[in-house]
């Protein structure tokens, strides 16, 4: 089996997507104004992503140690219901207690990182999934890496990418045009 | 992947059309959001397309902003400062809402246009005559398209495709020489 096809069927097994926010939802780069305020760069094809997972009954969460409200504010864009949007730097107890909560198991789960932060999760996940420009060592524990880069529609990307290997591609395409 | 898109037929089509609509993010904005950490959002148009909606107004071909995806009132902002006549915002069904909106002016499916970017557009393309995608269009909306701008969404694919439509109905040159007479740049 080749790398590809490995990613294909590991992404047939997906019922949860897992997010970072930073330098996966984001560019990575911070603005800042002139009276010191940061902003951050999203993209709005994330947003259908996100909605195309949770229309093909995939669950989608935040999970990111830098809390900030832009993160509700974007949860709310993206419609990612409030209690699942996890702002904590212990990500792998984080996954312990929802598991617990919900039954579902590693396998089941999809992690998108970029960073050394994200390592422990992204080796005990079934689907672990890096952008392009993340760090070599997140890309090199992720069982597949977007072509997109951080901030530049890697959810829009993912959520395609398995919807496909499920077969659930054109019902959602069909649902949302 | 490359699609090829036959001028000729797209200029065709383009020479029937009286009323052009489009969405506002993916085309107007690079689908890109800025949220500073209070909260606060920002959005970015590019100044050019706003020229071309004018454009198009002046000679005489109706353009809506026909919205599905709008997060706050950013669109509405925009059109305000450009005059737009008509717009209507987070829209459901916008194949639907064309569908009325041609026939309010009695104008058959083939005198209106659309320009998309995102599987959310594909039904409303279907509806539609004359119909473009930006150049970072997904590729279904590509497929679909008469028309792929070289401008990608937020970086000028409307001031590019009005141009199309007036040159596909040979009143570029005179608008050319008007807007030079008017001091506009």
């Amino acid at each position: 089996m080749t790398n590809a096809d490995r990613s294909v069927e590991l992404a047939k097994q997906v019922k949860f997507v897992i997010l970072d926010i930073h330098g996966i939802l984001t560019d990575n780069t911070l603005y800042y104004t002139d009276d010191g305020i940061k902003s951050e760069c999203f993209s709005l094809v994330d947003r259908i992503g996100c909605k195309a997972l949770m229309e093909a009954g995939i669950g989608v969460s935040f999970l990111t140690s830098k809390v900030s409200r832009a993160m509700d504010v974007i949860g709310e864009i993206y419609e990612v219901p409030k209690e699942l949007r996890w702002g904590t730097g212990a990500k792998i107890a984080k996954l312990d207690e929802y598991q617990k909560e919900t039954g579902l198991k590693d396998e089941d789960f999809c992690y998108v990182g970029d960073e050394m932060i994200d390592l422990g999760v992204m080796s005990r996940v079934g689907f672990p999934v890096a952008p392009s420009d993340g760090a070599p060592e997140a890309k090199d524990v992720s069982a597949h890496i977007t072509r997109a880069a951080g901030g530049k529609g890697v959810v829009r990307e993912l959520a395609e990418f398995i919807l496909k290997a499920q077969g659930k591609w054109e019902a959602v395409v069909e649902k949302l045009s | 992947m490359a699609f090829e898109k036959d001028q000729a037929r797209a200029m065709e089509k383009a020479r029937r059309v009286k009323l052009f609509a489009h969405d506002v993010h993916g085309v107007l904005t690079p689908n890109t959001l800025y949220c500073d950490v209070e909260g606060r959002k920002r959005f970015g148009f590019w100044h050019v397309d706003g020229f071309g909606d004018l454009s198009l107004k002046m000679n005489g071909i109706q353009v809506i902003f026909l919205d599905s995806t709008s997060v706050g009132d950013e669109g509405f902002f925009r059109a305000k400062e450009l005059k737009m006549d008509k717009t209507y915002f987070k829209v459901k069904d916008k194949a639907a809402r064309l569908d009325e909106l041609r026939r309010e002016h009695d104008l058959d499916a083939a005198d209106t246009a659309y320009i998309g970017c995102e599987i959310t557009d594909l039904a409303v393309m279907q509806a539609a005559g004359f119909t473009a995608a930006t150049a970072d269009a997904v590729d279904e909306v590509k497929a679909a398209a008469d028309w792929i701008t070289k401008a990608p969404g937020g970086r000028g694919p409307i001031r590019e495709i009005c141009e199309f439509i007036l040159r596909a109905q040979g009143s570029w040159d005179d608008w050319v020489v008007k807007v030079t007479q008017m001091g506009y740049k």
